[in-house]
C-alpha cells in the first residue's frame, strides 16, 4: 500500500521540520497565551484576562459543548487572597462536522476572557501573581491531542491603566462573544422533534444560523437545523434527544452567522410551527414551503395556459386542428399519438423560453442586477408590464397579428403535430405575450424551481384542450366556434390585470412613499398615452412602434428616479426624539450643560428593545414631554457588539441590551425597567 | 452494470437489516443484532451470546483518552472484573482503512498482545455499520446487554470526562457499578451518560 508508506514518510518529515520549534515554544498545537486587559489593575475593580489560542493549520479547539466528540477546555485559577475569578466566556463556535459526527469548533485564533475581581483595599505597588492551570483538546479531522498549559502573569496594583493596543486586542475578543438575548425562549418537544423559539425582531438581518446547545441530551447535534422566521419569532426545529423531554431548560447560543451571537436560556413551553424556511436546508430538508409555492405557481400558470386557447390568435390554429381531427376520424391511436406529440411541442418550447429567460437572470445577477420585490425599480417594472397587459387586453392596441393558422393546421402525422404545438407556443407569442407576460415577471422574482414550473404550467395548459380532445373524441364536436365571443372574453380578462396594477401601485407606494407612488403612476399614464397613439397608428394601416421612444425613455428616467427608501417619519435617523448617537463623551458635554439626559441602548435582535421602542418610547406625547424639559435623548446601538457600548452596559450591572438610564442634573443616572411604558419616561420630564 | 447495481443494492440491505433501526439503540429494549469478524478472522455474532451479559467497548487504540484509560490499567481492570461475573466483553474497532487507529488482522493481534487487551474478541468494523448502527460517537464509548438481550446501559467509561489518569481514582467507572448492580439483582440505576473521547473515525468526509 503506498498511501500509508507516503503518509508516514510525509510525518517524519514534518517531525523534521517542526524540531527547532519545538526547542523554543511548548509543544502544542493550539498555541496559547495568558494577557491581561490592564498590567495595573485597579483594587477593588474588575480585570479582564485572556486567554489567546492560535490553533496551527487544520488544527482545532472546542467549545463549552464540544458536540458529538471531543472535550470542552478547563480552567482552574490561582488567585490572590479575596481574588475572584468569573466563568470563562466562550466565542461564539462554528461547526465541523467529520464523517457525520458534529464538531463545535474554533479553526481561527479565538481567545477565552475571564473576569477577575480584586479585594479591595490593596495598595497601589502591590504585586499579584494570577495563575492558570488550563487544559484543552486540539483536534485535526484525524487525531486529537490533549494539551495543557501553565500560565502566571505579575500584575501591579494601579490605576487600571489600558493601553490602546490591548484596548483594540480586547475589544475584537469581546465583539466575538455571544451577546445575552434579553428575552425569554421556549423549546417544545414532539414527536422526536424539538422546535425552538427565540424572540427576534422580525427585521433583524441573519445570516447563516445555527443553534448550539450548552445543554447535553437536548438535540441530536449532527442532525440538519431547519430555520424559519415568522414575525417576530425565530424558530429552530431539529431531531431531539430521546432524554430532550425531561429537560428543565436548554441553554445555549443562537449563531446568526458572520460570527454574530445570542446567548439564552430555553425554558419549555409551546413554540408556533411554520414561517418561511432561511438558509441552505430549506430544499432539501424541508420541502413543505417550497412545496407550495410550486404547487401555487404550477395552478396558476395552467389555468393561464388554458385561458391563452381562447386568445384570438391561438383558438383558430386550436378549432382548425380539432377540425382535422375530427375529419381524421378513423384511427384513435394515431389521434392520440399526435395530441402527445402536440403537447411535447408546446410544453418544451415554453420550458426552453424559460430556462433562456432565467439564464438572463442569472447572468443579470451576475454583473449585479439582481431581482428583488424590495426593490422598488423592480415593482414599478412589474407595475408597467401589467399596465401595457391590461391595455392590451382592453384592446388599446395589437401586438402584431398572425395569419399562418392555416399553414399550420396543414402539417401531418406525428412530427408534425409535434411542430405544430412548438410552433402553436413559439409563433402565438405575440399574442400569448399577456400571459406569457405575467409568467415572465412572475419567473425573475421566484426560485429557479418555481420559475421553471411556471413555463412548464403554462405549456402544459395551453396544451391540455388539444389533448382531451385527442383523447375524448365526442369533445371534437362540442367544441365552441370561433367568433365575437372570444373579443369580449380577451376585454372582460384586462379587468384583473388592472386590478394587478393596482395592487403593484400600492405596494410601490409602501415602499417609496406618495410620491415614488405617484411617480410610478406617472411613468403608467405616459405608457397609457404611447400604447394609446400606437393603436391609433395600428387602426390605420400603420406601424407606429417608433413612436413609443421618446415615451420608454421618459420610463426609464422615472425608473432610475424612483426613491429607493421609503419615507416614514418615524424611520428617519434621530426619530421623534431628535435623538443622536450615544458616546460618553457626547453624555459628559450634555450634562456639563445642565441638561437632563435619557439615553437608552439597543441592537437590532433585541425584541424587548424594538417593542419598548414602537410602545413607550417613540411616541408624540414622549417627544412633547421631552421638549418641554429640554431632555436630550442619547441612543447606543449595540446590534453588532460595539465595545465602548458594551463595557459602558457593564459598569452599569447589565449584561446587554435593552438598558434605559435617565440622568438628572447633577445626580446619579437612573436605571428604567426594562419593560418601559411612556407613563414612566413622562413622568421624568415634569 | 444492472447485475452488479443490484447485488451492490442487495449487499447494502443486507448491512441494514443487520443491525435493525440502525440508527440508534434504545435503553431498555432489544439490543440489534450484528455480526463482525474478530482478530482471529473468526465470525462473532452478538445473538449467539443470549443467556449472557455482554460489554462492548469502542476503541481506537491511537486516541489519547482510550490510552488514558489503557496506559493506567483501568480498561484491563474492567475487562477482568467483567469477565469474572461471566460477561463477554467484545472490543470494537470501528475506524476506517487510513484513518487513525485503523486495524488489520494481523495488527489487531499484535495490539491485543501489547496492550494487554482482556477482551473476549477484538471485532474489525473497518464499514463503520455496527458502530453508525449503536451511534457510537466516541472512544471510548460503552454499551452492556443483559442475559435477556435487552440494552441496560449505554455511554462513557466514567463520569470524569477528562484525558488525565489522575482522574481515574475520583471518577464513577458507569461499568463496573452497572455490572455490580445486575450481579445483585437491581436494575442499572445510571442507564445513559455522555460519553467523552475522539470521534470514531468513520470512513467519510462529512
Amino acid at each position: 500500500m503506498p498511501m500509508p508508506f507516503l503518509r508516514y514518510v510525509l510525518m517524519i518529515v514534518a517531525c523534521l521540520a517542526a524540531m527547532p520549534l519545538m526547542a523554543q515554544t511548548p509543544p502544542t498545537h493550539i498555541a496559547a497565551s495568558l494577557i491581561a486587559e490592564s498590567d495595573t489593575p485597579a483594587a477593588g475593580k474588575t480585570v479582564t484576562l485572556a486567554l489567546a489560542m492560535k490553533p496551527a493549520k487544520t488544527w482545532h479547539g472546542y467549545w463549552a459543548n464540544p458536540g458529538d466528540a471531543g472535550l470542552g477546555p478547563t480552567f482552574k485559577w490561582t488567585l490572590p487572597a479575596g481574588a475572584t475569578a468569573g466563568e470563562a466566556q466562550f466565542p461564539v463556535p462554528h461547526t465541523l462536522l467529520i464523517a457525520g459526527l458534529m464538531n463545535y469548533v474554533y479553526e481561527g485564533d479565538y481567545a477565552h476572557l475571564f473576569t477577575i475581581t480584586l479585594p479591595a483595599g490593596l495598595a497601589a505597588g502591590t504585586k499579584l501573581t494570577i495563575a492558570l492551570e488550563a487544559d484543552w483538546l486540539a483536534c485535526t479531522a484525524e487525531v486529537c491531542v490533549p494539551e495543557s498549559g501553565t500560565f502566571s502573569i505579575p500584575l501591579i496594583v494601579g490605576n487600571g491603566a489600558v493601553t490602546a493596543m490591548r484596548k483594540g486586542q480586547f475589544d475584537r475578543w469581546r465583539a466575538a462573544l455571544a451577546k445575552p438575548l434579553g428575552s425569554a425562549a421556549h423549546y417544545q418537544v414532539s414527536g422526536g422533534t424539538i422546535r425552538f423559539g427565540i424572540p427576534l425582531p422580525a427585521s433583524a438581518t441573519v445570516g447563516k444560523v445555527t443553534f448550539f446547545p450548552l445543554t447535553d441530551g437536548a438535540i441530536d447535534y449532527a442532525a440538519p437545523q431547519i430555520v424559519r422566521r415568522n414575525g417576530d419569532l425565530l424558530t429552530v426545529e431539529t431531531k431531539a434527544k430521546g432524554s430532550a423531554g425531561e429537560l428543565k431548560a436548554v441553554e445555549g447560543v443562537i449563531s446568526l452567522g458572520e460570527g454574530m451571537g445570542l446567548s439564552l436560556s430555553a425554558t419549555p413551553g409551546a413554540v408556533p410551527a411554520g414561517g418561511t424556511i432561511l438558509g441552505e436546508t430549506a430544499g432539501a430538508q424541508s420541502s413543505d414551503g417550497l412545496a407550495v409555492t410550486l404547487a401555487l405557481s404550477f395552478g396558476a400558470a395552467l389555468l393561464g395556459g388554458l385561458l391563452l386557447n381562447i386568445m384570438p390568435c391561438v383558438f383558430p390554429i386550436l378549432s382548425l386542428k380539432a377540425l382535422s381531427l375530427a375529419k381524421a376520424g378513423g384511427d384513435e391511436r394515431t389521434v392520440r399519438r399526435e395530441a402527445l406529440a402536440y403537447t411535447a411541442g408546446v410544453v418544451l418550447v415554453c420550458v426552453a423560453l424559460g430556462v433562456a429567460l432565467l439564464a438572463l437572470r442569472a447572468g443579470g445577477s451576475a454583473v449585479g442586477w439582481a431581482f428583488q420585490l424590495q426593490d422598488p425599480r423592480v415593482i414599478l417594472i412589474l407595475l408597467l408590464l401589467t399596465s401595457a397587459i391590461a391595455f392590451n387586453l382592453s384592446g388599446l392596441f395589437e401586438l402584431g397579428t398572425l395569419s399562418f393558422g392555416n399553414r399550420l393546421a396543414a402539417h401531418k402525422g406525428t412530427s408534425g403535430a409535434f411542430w405544430t404545438g412548438a410552433l402553436a407556443a413559439f409563433i402565438a407569442t405575440p399574442c400569448t405575450g399577456p400571459f406569457m407576460g405575467a409568467a415572465l415577471g412572475a419567473a425573475l422574482v421566484l426560485p429557479t424551481a418555481a420559475a421553471i414550473t411556471i413555463f412548464a404550467g403554462l405549456g402544459l395548459g395551453l396544451a391540455l384542450p388539444f389533448l382531451l380532445l385527442g383523447f375524448v373524441p365526442a369533445l371534437r364536436r362540442r367544441l365552441p366556434k370561433p367568433g365575437a365571443w372570444m373579443d369580449s372574453f380577451r376585454r372582460i380578462l384586462s379587468i384583473p390585470m388592472f386590478l394587478t396594477a393596482l395592487g403593484l401601485a400600492w405596494i410601490l407606494g409602501r415602499q417609496s412613499g406618495v410620491n415614488g407612488m405617484t411617480l410610478g403612476l406617472m411613468a403608467a399614464l405616459l405608457l397609457g398615452f404611447a400604447l394609446w397613439w400606437l393603436g391609433r397608428r395600428q387602426s390605420a394601416g400603420g406601424r407606429g412602434w417608433i413612436a413609443l421612444i421618446p415615451a420608454l425613455a421618459a420610463i426609464a428616467a422615472i425608473i432610475v428616479a424612483i426613491p429607493r427608501t421609503p419615507a416614514m417619519a418615524q424611520e428617519t435617523a434621530g426619530g421623534m426624539l431628535a435623538a443622536e448617537a450615544f458616546s460618553a463623551q457626547r453624555l459628559a458635554a450634555l450634562q456639563a450643560e445642565g441638561r437632563p439626559v435619557f439615553v437608552y441602548f439597543t441592537a437590532d435582535w433585541c425584541l424587548t428593545c424594538k417593542v419598548n421602542e414602537k410602545t413607550a418610547i417613540e411616541r408624540e406625547d414622549v417627544a412633547a414631554a421631552f421638549k418641554g424639559k429640554q431632555v436630550a435623548v442619547l441612543v447606543g446601538d449595540w446590534t453588532d457588539g460595539d465595545a465602548e457600548i458594551g463595557r459602558f452596559i457593564e459598569t452599569h450591572g447589565r449584561s446587554g441590551v435593552p438598558l434605559y438610564l435617565y440622568y438628572r442634573s447633577g445626580a446619579a443616572p437612573e436605571i428604567l425597567p426594562q419593560v418601559l411604558t411612556a407613563e414612566r419616561l413622562m413622568a421624568l420630564a415634569v | 452494470m444492472t447485475r452488479r447495481f443490484w447485488m451492490t443494492g442487495a449487499a447494502v440491505c443486507a448491512a441494514a437489516l443487520a443491525v435493525p433501526g440502525a440508527a440508534q439503540q434504545q435503553t431498555g429494549a432489544q439490543a440489534g443484532n450484528f455480526r463482525l469478524n474478530d482478530q482471529d478472522g473468526k465470525v462473532v455474532e452478538l445473538g449467539k451470546f443470549r443467556g449472557k451479559t455482554v460489554v462492548l467497548e469502542w476503541h481506537n487504540p491511537e486516541c489519547p483518552f482510550v490510552r488514558k484509560h489503557y496506559d493506567s490499567g483501568n480498561m484491563q481492570k474492567t475487562q477482568a472484573a467483567a469477565q469474572a461475573q461471566g460477561a463477554v466483553w467484545l472490543t470494537i474497532n470501528s475506524a476506517a482503512p487510513g484513518k487513525q487507529g485503523y486495524q488489520s488482522f494481523a495488527s489487531a493481534k499484535t495490539l491485543v498482545a501489547k496492550d494487554g487487551i482482556k477482551a473476549s474478541h477484538y471485532l474489525l468494523d473497518s464499514k463503520g455499520v455496527v458502530g453508525r448502527g449503536y451511534a457510537a460517537k466516541t472512544t471510548p464509548q460503552m454499551v452492556i446487554i443483559d442475559p435477556a438481550g435487552v440494552l441496560v446501559y449505554q455511554g462513557g467509561i466514567d463520569d470524569k470526562a477528562s484525558s488525565k489518569k489522575e482522574d481515574i481514582p475520583n471518577a464513577r467507572n458507569h461499568v463496573l457499578a452497572a455490572l455490580g448492580e445486575m450481579k445483585a439483582g437491581k436494575p442499572v440505576s445510571v442507564k445513559e451518560t455522555r460519553s467523552y473521547g475522539c470521534s470514531v473515525k468513520y470512513d467519510g468526509v462529512s
